[in-house]
């Protein structure tokens, strides 16, 4: 039966022309002496496809004679270990393959390696430089953490370790590539006065001069600098897993736990065999002891259950009717919930049979305190509360004779951490974040919050809103001079803070600024009204003596200012009243150097503020008359 | 909103940094060509997006945006659906610029009113110098004008405080964790479910560094993504600068006043005699 008849019966197209033939052909071709001891059955079997048994030619492999290359050749290189620390002085020579282009080129015949050269024995070869040996790459140090004295000081202060020590500590680190063992084992930290105790301080220099570091002290003190100088060039949320995780396991590191690790296995190890046996038993022997008092405790637990009842010092009339019955069942239906979600919250309850037995009252009374705790906490009633929380807990022992301790520690409890304990019990099933979550997912905490989705740059609109619109324009102007961009890049936490300070101060400013406006403007009456004075007087006193002061000091008005202060002092001691009119110019001279000075703090303003344009030509017009308000004076006084 | 949210967590806020703004281009034969059914009087093609920092996907918290475009415009008001992990764009041409109320409307969970933020659509570069015109180009012609902004939550339902603060990171294990709060042990067991499940979440960072579902920033800028803790420390130093020039100013103002009202009482002493 081959495959040809299965086509047949198949009522298959039967290829009849290629097909057979060509395995006729194979038959007769290859296979065929091969194949003698095959039966003419098993051969069909394979059909169209001949089984292919492939005779083993059995000849001898060539000898590999095949490529006539000649024999490589190995030369005699001189090589030095950049790993050693003598700066490649000694120079070893070993045999190498001959490298394949030849000899090296020829114009490195005279190198500069000479002292090298000298070493080499026969230095027939003076063309190169010694290489490099392989395993230069194999001489690995452990990066240990470096610190400036700012950083040490900021970050790794310590009551137990001194920084000389902490540096001696990374050195030996360092030095021994942190193999613990060895480090603990050469340590030997000796403070800045070595008083010759080097012996060994065991007993006697346990006191201050040199103590004596367990390895697990080294330890944890060598990842406490290695975990914060990490935290400090990268924050935690932004390291990589793997970075995080050794942070992480740094940190975490307890020195005590290890000590008593060491300490247990050591004492494993040193058991005999007895110990070990009697020890595998006892722990049998624990396991059913845990085993039977949960089992105990659930029973128990299921009693005090059943004789847990109502309290009923309320009046009963109110539950004689369907409704009031009905209002009670979905009263103690809530109490059981609360109970076994206490439960869950407190083994102790379970043990204690007073937490469930006062029913209502007492599930109620620390929910209640919890609510009014955190009213305490926004609105500062404490008081009230704390006396509500005792009034609470007071009735609860009322009601549940046989163990109040319960209730009262619970009311206690509750007023005694207020604040934090409160909020804590507040949400049990809340998810506690660690610190580095909160990081990472932006969670702050504050005391006071409107709820509520709000942009962070909404607080910095609230401070220009707070504004009036005269106020809001020299804030913008001020804070444009200061080369503040009219809108933060990025308003962020810090950057919104940093920009609330800068407000205030600039607000300051701005109103600082405003009363000295004020003052000029005061000061500008007060002198215009002396001006009016003056002239008043200077009409009413005698004509003849007063022109020509008078002319002169209407010049000197006129005059630019240091010219007239020169002219006018100089004119004034040409005089002859030396008596009076000495202080007179020296007041004279005073004030007008008093006031040049302030035209020229006013351009400062100016360049600050450009709001006001007017101001500084005001007050540069106001310093003259000023001016000549004080010639107008010491021509007074003169006249005098 | 319909579902039971449950209570506000009490005193707790969460941020989330996103980024929105325009990008602008003027038509060009070359490398921008002006599509077909354009108007003959539009200028530029831009782009109005609000997205995550360092292109994170934020449609976690925000549902949808609303952008409102100028009356002119046909079919004003637009509505944005979000995309995993596409940012919120819509493109269009023109050839003015005018002010873009940008709607936020956040997740169901959050239960929270959808906000407005006000954007200014620039066209063509400003600025009051040259220097920081060009702080406004971007590659090619591209006129930028990009906000930093964060989105605040302020007490937040309880669902959605879940939601914004799983997912970054495994949660880590009650009591354990950066020394952080080790008396969750016990309180700790009513979220034991939740946290299994987070176990299998994986830490997903952008290219900048950002873990998804974070608050992070990325450490440095890189082109494109100008909003970095670099520019914020640069912003903080350039805030404390100027807060030392404020504050020498004051000291000068102060003695100004103070020479001032010495002057006035000289004065108003004087006019007294």
């Amino acid at each position: 039966m081959t495959s040809h008849d299965v086509r047949d019966v198949l009522n298959l197209p039967s290829n009849h022309s290629a097909a057979p033939r060509a395995s006729k052909k194979q038959r007769t071709g290859g296979p065929r002496p091969n194949l003698k001891g095959l039966a003419r059955e098993v051969q069909n079997l394979g059909g169209d496809n001949p089984i292919a048994i492939v005779p083993e030619v059995s000849f001898f492999k060539k000898r590999r004679f095949a490529s006539r290359k000649p024999a490589t050749r190995w030369e005699l290189k001189s090589f030095t270990n950049s790993a050693r620390s003598d700066d490649g002085s000694l120079v070893l020579r070993h045999w190498k393959r001959k490298s394949e282009h030849g000899p090296p080129p020829a114009p490195a015949q005279d190198g500069e390696p000479e002292q090298h050269e000298g070493m080499v024995v026969d230095g027939e070869r003076k063309d190169d430089k010694p290489e490099d040996s392989s395993f230069a790459k194999f001489n690995v140090r452990v990066p240990v953490p470096q610190y400036n004295e700012d950083q040490y000081r900021a970050n790794l202060q310590s009551n137990e370790w001194t920084k000389e020590e902490t540096d001696y500590l990374l050195e030996q680190a360092k030095e021994y590539d942190l193999r613990w063992t060895l480090i603990w084992d050469r340590y030997e930290f000796l403070p800045e006065h070595p008083q010759g105790e080097e012996t060994n301080g065991t007993s006697t220099a346990m006191v201050s001069a040199q103590k004596s570091r367990t390895m697990e002290d080294l330890k944890a003190r060598y990842y406490e600098v290695a975990a914060k100088m990490m935290a400090v060039q990268k924050p935690a949320q932004y390291m990589t897993r793997p970075e995080f995780e050794l942070y992480e396991m740094m940190q975490n590191f307890n020195a005590e736990q290890e000590r008593k690790r060491k300490e247990f296995a050591l004492n494993t190890m040193a058991r005999s065999k007895d110990e070990a046996r009697e020890e595998e038993s006892l722990l049998l022997e624990i396991k059913r002891i845990l085993a039977r008092t949960e089992r105990f405790n659930e029973e128990r637990r299921e009693l005090y259950q059943r004789l847990d009842y109502p309290a009923t010092d309320s009046d009963i009339n109110s539950f004689k009717s369907s409704a009031g019955l009905q209002a009670l069942l979905q009263n103690l239906m809530s109490t059981d919930k609360s109970k076994k979600r206490k439960s869950i919250l407190g083994p102790g309850d379970g043990v204690s049979p007073g937490g469930a037995v006062p029913g209502s009252a007492v599930s109620e009374g620390p929910g209640h305190n919890r609510r009014e705790s955190i009213a305490a906490a926004t609105a500062n009633r404490r008081d009230s509360d704390v006396r509500a929380g005792a009034g609470a807990s007071a009735g609860a022992r009322v009601s549940a004779e046989p163990t109040p301790t319960s209730a009262t520690s619970a009311g206690a409890a509750g007023a005694a951490n207020k604040k934090k304990g409160g909020a804590a019990a507040a949400q049990p099933e809340r998810r506690k974040l660690s610190a580095h979550e909160e990081q990472v997912y932006g969670v702050l905490y504050h005391d006071r919050l409107g709820s509520g989705p709000t942009f962070r740059y909404e607080r910095i609109n609230k401070l220009y809103s707070h504004k009036s619109g005269q106020q809001q324009l020299r804030m913008t102007n001020a804070l444009a001079e200061l080369d503040v961009p009219p809108r933060l890049v990025m308003p962020t936490a810090a950057v919104t803070a940093q920009f609330e300070v800068l407000w205030s101060a600039v607000a300051a400013l701005v109103d600082a600024r405003k009363l000295s406006d004020k003052l000029e403007g005061e000061i500008k009456l007060e002198e215009a009204k002396r001006v009016e004075r003056a002239r008043a007087r200077e009409v009413l006193g005698s004509d003849g003596e007063g022109e020509g002061e008078g002319e002169g000091g209407g010049e000197g008005g006129e005059e630019p200012r240091k010219e007239k202060k020169g002219g006018g002092a100089n004119g004034e001691a040409a005089d002859e009243q030396q008596e009076e009119e000495q202080p007179a110019a020296a007041a004279g001279g005073d004030k007008t150097g008093e006031i040049k000075e302030e035209p020229g703090s006013e351009k400062e303003k100016e360049k600050v503020a450009s709001a006001r344009p007017g101001s500084s030509s005001g007050a540069r017009k106001r310093s003259a008359s000023v001016l000549s308000a004080v010639s107008d004076k010491s021509a007074k006084r003169q006249k005098k | 909103m319909a579902p039971t949210t449950g209570k506000r967590v009490k005193g707790v806020q969460i941020y989330r940094p996103f980024v929105y703004g325009t990008t602008a281009k003027p038509f060009d034969e070359k490398t921008n060509p002006k599509p077909p059914g354009v108007p003959d009087d539009h200028t530029h093609s831009w782009t109005v997006f609000v997205k995550g920092i360092d292109d994170v996907d934020i449609t976690y918290w925000l549902r949808r945006v609303q952008f409102k475009l100028h009356e002119s415009i046909p079919n004003h008001v637009r509505m944005i659906e979000g995309e995993k992990s596409q940012p919120f764009t819509l493109s269009e041409t023109g050839w003015g610029e005018f002010e873009i109320a940008i709607k936020l409307y956040y997740v169901a969970e959050s239960a929270e009113k959808p906000q407005t933020l006000y954007h200014h659509l620039r066209l063509h570069p400003y600025g009051r110098t040259e220097e920081e015109k060009e702080t406004m180009r971007l590659n090619g012609g591209q006129v930028i004008s990009w906000a930093y902004e964060e989105q605040l939550f302020n007490e937040p339902y309880e669902p959605f405080y879940e939601i914004l603060t799983s997912g970054a990171m495994p949660a880590s294990h009650a009591g354990g964790g950066g020394g952080g709060g080790n008396k969750g042990g016990s309180k700790g067991g009513g979220g034991g479910k939740s946290k299994e499940k987070e176990q299998a979440v994986k830490m997903v960072r952008s290219e900048g560094g950002v873990l998804e579902r974070s608050a992070m920033i990325p450490l440095a800028n890189r082109p494109g993504q100008p909003f970095s803790r670099e520019t914020e420390q640069v912003e903080i130093k350039k805030l404390q600068e100027a807060l030392v020039k404020v504050e020498e100013l004051m000291t000068k103002t102060k003695e100004e006043v103070a020479g001032k009202e010495k002057r006035l009482k000289e004065l108003k002493a004087e006019s007294g005699k």
